[in-house]
């Protein structure tokens, strides 16, 4: 149980930073104008949601990556 | 600086530029004009060209190093080198992904073979050849030698990358910003882009200590595995 919960520790942050991408792609939905809010379509707001999201995710991912290999690494000097 | 002093510091500013995302994300979505032509798309520009920016610099410190490496042979100029190609390997990828999606709703298509995409593809899986060189060889240091020639031989590569839309026919909008009349851009989206710019080598920077730290420590568990089977 303890390890399930260790293991989903990051689908919290990375769920409320999903949360807030979408309210973001929300607000500029309102605040765009018109005569712009057309170009590329509903295809458009996908894509920054994605390449936000892409952003997002690899830098986690290389941050999550350096932090486990030097914990094992303390972990095994420790020793 | 001591490793312990570098893993503090890489702390720091990865924080730092963590930080600066979340306020870089909140000024594109809530605070810059949208662009007339583009639409929403053109917000993809507020990472994509930090991306490719912080993937050149590292491939730039990367290779710099490497060349350092070969000639005064210090272990720590290759944990450098090797710190730096995995920041641009992860920026370098982010590059070439927000691209295409930007290029889908401008161009039509989300990959074009045209001159300054099919160079920094190039340059992306040179440095992937970096990493394979450094596993696949059995002498550890003879991977270092080589891999810090494939470092220096990509690397070369930036400046063509950046003056491709320049010299050739291409369909990849030009620079906006490092022009000779000066930038381009209406005052908000210029602060923005500058600021995510900023951010982005911050961000880099700081993972690039802590990923030097790493190599450090790892040196230091050799030593001292080498010391005990003595």
């Amino acid at each position: 149980m303890y390890r399930i919960a260790k293991s989903l520790r990051w689908v919290l942050p990375i769920g409320v930073l999903s949360v807030l991408l979408v309210l973001g792609a929300v607000a500029v939905a309102a605040q765009t104008s018109s005569a712009t809010a057309g170009v590329g379509g509903l295809r458009a707001y996908w894509h920054v949601f994605i390449a936000y999201a892409i952003v997002i995710l690899l830098v986690l991912g290389w941050v999550v990556s350096i932090g486990r290999r030097l914990k094992d690494i303390q972990q095994r000097l420790g020793e | 600086m001591s490793i312990a002093g570098i893993r503090r510091a890489g702390i720091f500013f990865a924080v730092l530029g963590l930080l600066g995302l979340g306020v870089v994300y909140w000024l594109s979505f809530f605070w810059v004009s949208t662009e007339a032509a583009q639409g929403i798309a053109q917000r993809i520009f507020y990472v994509h060209p930090p991306a490719a920016w912080t993937s050149f610099l590292a491939f730039g410190i990367a290779a710099l190093t490497s060349a350092m490496y070969l000639w005064l042979r210090d272990e720590r100029l290759d944990w450098a080198a090797l710190s730096a190609a995995e920041g641009g390997m992860v920026f370098g990828s982010i590059m070439l992904i927000t691209g295409p999606l930007w290029g889908k709703i401008a161009w039509g298509t989300y990959w074009t073979w045209e001159p300054r995409l099919t160079l920094t593809l190039l340059l992306w899986f040179i440095f992937l050849g970096y990493f394979m060189v450094r596993r696949t060889t059995d002498n550890p240091d003879q991977g270092k030698r080589y891999s810090a020639v494939v470092a220096i031989v990509g690397a070369l590569l930036i400046p063509f990358i950046h003056l491709s839309v320049v010299w050739f026919r291409s369909l990849h909008p030009e620079p906006v910003v490092i022009k000779p009349e000066g930038p381009t851009l209406p005052g908000d989206m210029l602060t923005l882009l500058l600021t995510s710019v900023g951010v982005f080598t911050t961000l880099f920077l700081g993972l690039f200590m802590l990923r030097y730290a790493l190599e450090g420590l790892r040196h230091e568990l050799h030593v001292r595995a080498r010391r005990a089977a003595a």
